[in-house]
């Protein structure tokens, strides 16, 4: 054998070698690495956790203390509502206060946060011993991950949960034979769970009866309605509009340059809509929150609803609404023509760590923790299901064959097109702002056009490059 | 019989013999020490607050964070936002509905209870409840009366009358801010009555006999002994009134939320939005400054009108 085949045997060796060696060394690493052991240094610390009460956090509540069992680090895990999640979160980081050591941020809570300087960025610990090298990122769920907890080349945290919204119906209305035949008859086509906008609207017009009308083969005591939706200032009253509608419509605030961009005909057509399906709600819509849509859609005055899936996984269950097991479920409707454009109102949030932490480190390992997948596996079945933030959630049996496998397969259609809201700094502002436009449009004060035009104007005035640097 | 200057001079003489005699037994720091206590805490929770608002009215501050020197900026802003005029207008309005509607309903309530009646031991705390009540609670209680398709006043009278078309009272622009004036004179009403019964009750009695004597009515005795003789208190109650329905937040905040649009937001609304969800901490200042001014103003203005044209202080 010459010289220059023994040196390129010795090369392939070496690298064979090389790559057994790396391998065993990040295998053994990998075997090695324990919360428990990652841990030690802070074990009998306490941390404190704020998040949002829903049945998903109810759920995890209950997983909670077997982190302490594993690491010897005490969780107080705090849950408030939806409003004083936000108020009271925000106002402890902004203060300085450091109370909590995380709290947990909506989307759109991102940009003025940022701007505060008040999120501490993982990537340290990331790239130190607390990381699990086992953690499998490339499972949590996209575009909403890499929409929401990163910026600026950091990231702020891991997937905490994906809100996000769907479309949900009364099935026995839809399948009544009396109904189809009357609908098949009058709008030329068969009547089915909405798929797209004009469906919606068809359905809600369709189903809005007053009282003594006829519906599924009874007489009604009292109105009906096509759909319920949310229509109060404030709330997710226009995040609602925007993802669902303005967004689908090819529309939306801002251009690629974060320039308000509201008055264009994609954003009045889609206002246009919107603005019909509130004459198919019942008269209180404007003053329907988030909560109220699936009370009164439990409660059975609508044939249609736009809702957050965590909050229908709480009303369809028996004993919670007369109708409980009779609701269909899609993800969100689309403009007839643009399915490639398909939008859906989500919220991804991150649980965040605060910059007055002074436990980061602890704090750190728990949040990896919850988003292990053996962590949301258990979550996902203490729940008989949930909003799931990892893709191999879906495949769980009780995703795939429970009684809820429709809504979760509706979700999964939501979670396809989900992103984060932009980060944007004076995001209350403009959405206090819009919030109010939308609902006058929505009560007949204003037209889409003029609303257009006037959420246009008011938005130049809070900023004229509304993202987030 | 004595002078003018004898009398004034054995009174000087008994205060200083008063004071003298005082000085033995109380100190004369004594009145101020037992002031101490309220004045301490008026200072910590009322004043130092202020004088913070103050200060941070001419900074920028967002996100909680004291940015640079604004000067005036922060009110030239708020001064040019059409939406705080909105929100004063929208407390003029309510303010010059409820308040006179409380007094008026509070004093014909007052003057029927002043009457000899059966139970009115019984019936004067039934009456007080829903002042008694708080704002929150009372804002919840009349969301549930009224709230558009499922509240009990909503779906048993108001809508099946058709009584405000296809809209609910708090949807509709038009409505919405009555609706809450509604509100609070429902509340309110009651601790008006309350005070104006217990200024007739301690009203003197011989004046009236007299008056009975000259063969006066009870219009007229009510124009010309009871109203004059209740002026101090009614206007102070009033007063008292007037500032505190400027304030009002609860009931908005749980039945409106400021909305439809802006139709019912308040100054006190507005400042909570920019406080606590815009965190415009500088310009929120200057609100609550301006608004303190205002009522500054009107209450010296208040002051001296009810000093001179009703003999009230």
């Amino acid at each position: 054998m010459n010289s220059r085949g023994f040196n390129m045997r010795n090369a392939v060796l070496a690298g064979a070698i090389a790559l057994v060696t790396t391998g065993t060394i990040a295998g053994s690493a990998s075997a090695q690495w324990s919360y428990a052991e990652a841990a030690k240094p802070y074990e009998g610390v306490t941390i404190r956790v704020l998040d949002e009460i829903t049945p998903l956090q109810e759920t995890l509540a209950g997983i909670v203390p077997q982190f302490t069992e594993e690491t010897g680090i005490k969780v107080e895990y705090e849950l408030l509502n939806h409003f004083e999640v936000i108020n009271k979160g925000q106002s402890d980081m902004l203060s300085g206060r450091g109370y909590y050591d995380a709290v947990m941020l909506h989307g759109f809570q991102l940009g003025p946060m940022l701007e505060a300087g008040v999120l501490m960025p993982i990537d340290d610990f990331l790239a130190s011993e607390l990381k699990n090298p086992a953690f499998d990122e490339a499972d949590i769920i996209e575009p909403s991950y890499s929409t929401t907890s990163f910026h600026g080349g950091k990231q702020y945290g891991l997937m905490n949960w994906n809100y996000n919204q769907i479309y949900w119906a009364r099935g026995d209305l839809m399948n009544h034979p009396d109904e189809k035949a009357a609908f098949e008859a009058k709008y030329g086509y068969a009547l089915a769970p909405a798929e797209t906008f004009s469906q919606l609207r068809d359905i809600a017009e369709f189903f809005t009866r007053p009282a003594g009308a006829t519906l599924a083969g009874e007489t009604l005591d009292s109105p009906f309605y096509g759909i319920v939706m949310e229509g109060v200032k404030g709330g997710s009253t226009f995040p609602s509009l925007w993802g669902n509608f303005l967004n689908a419509y090819g529309g939306g605030l801002i251009d690629e340059a974060g320039r308000p961009n509201f008055d264009t005909p994609e954003n009045i057509e889609a206002l246009t809509m919107w603005a019909d399906l509130w004459g198919f709600a019942p008269p209180g819509v404007a003053e329907y929150s988030l909560i109220d849509v699936p009370t009164v859609m439990g409660n059975g005055i609508a044939a249609q609803a736009i809702a957050w899936s965590d909050f229908v996984l709480g009303v369809d269950q028996p004993g919670a609404s007369p109708h409980a097991g009779n609701f269909v479920y899609r993800a969100m409707p689309y403009k007839q023509g643009m399915a490639d454009s398909r939008s859906v109102e989500s919220e991804p949030s991150v649980t965040t760590i605060s910059v007055h932490s002074e436990n980061p480190e602890p704090t750190f390992l728990f949040l990896q923790w919850l988003a292990e997948r053996r962590q949301q596996e258990k979550l996902i079945e203490a729940g008989q299901g949930g909003v799931p933030m990892r893709e191999s959630s879906w495949a769980m049996p009780v995703m795939q064959d429970g009684r809820l496998a429709g809504l979760f397969a509706a979700m999964k259609g939501s979670l396809e097109v989900a992103v984060g809201k932009p980060k944007m700094p004076e995001f209350y502002e403009v959405y206090d702002v819009l919030s109010g436009i939308a609902q006058e449009i929505g009560l007949g004060q204003m037209t889409p056009a003029e609303g257009a035009a006037a959420a246009q104007a008011a938005m130049l005035e809070i900023c004229e490059e509304c993202l987030l640097n | 019989m004595a002078t003018l200057e004898e009398t004034e001079a054995a009174g000087a003489n008994k205060k200083m013999s008063a004071r003298a005699r005082g000085s033995a037994l109380d100190p004369w720091w004594y009145p101020y020490a037992l002031m101490t206590p309220a004045l301490i805490t008026f200072v910590i929770i009322a004043l130092v607050p202020f004088i913070f608002t103050v200060f941070v009215s001419f900074y920028e501050m967002k996100f909680g964070r004291l940015g640079d020197f604004a000067g005036f900026a922060n009110y030239a802003e708020l001064l040019t936002d059409s939406r705080f005029w909105n929100s004063m207008a929208v407390a003029g309005i309510f303010v010059g509905i409820a308040v006179p509607l409380e007094f008026m309903l509070g004093l014909a309530g007052a003057l029927l209870l002043n009457r000899p009646m059966w139970g009115r031991s019984l019936l004067v705390p039934l009456l007080f409840i829903p002042t008694m009540m708080a704002p929150i609670v009372v804002g919840l209680l009349w969301k549930i009366m009224l709230a558009g398709s499922w509240g009990l006043l909503s779906t048993n009278i108001i809508e099946p009358l058709g009584l405000i078309g296809d809209s609910s009272i708090f949807a509709s622009p038009q409505l919405a801010l009555y609706a809450l004036i509604f509100v609070d004179v429902w509340q309110w009403t009651p601790f008006m009555m309350l005070a104006f019964f217990a200024g007739l009750q301690a009203l003197p009695v011989n004046p009236y006999r007299a008056a009975a004597v000259d063969g006066a009515n009870p219009i007229q005795c009510f124009f010309r002994l009871t109203l004059p003789m209740m002026a101090p208190l009614l206007v102070v109650i009033g007063l008292l009134r007037l500032i505190d329905a400027f304030k009002v937040f609860d009931s908005i905040f749980v039945l409106t939320g400021g909305g439809p649009g802006t139709s019912t937001e308040m100054p006190s609304m507005l400042a909570y939005k920019m406080t606590f969800e815009f965190w415009n901490i500088g310009e929120a200042s200057a609100l609550a400054v301006v608004v303190w001014l205002l009522f500054f103003a009107f209450c010296n203005i208040f002051y001296q009108v009810a000093k001179k044209k009703l003999n009230a202080f």
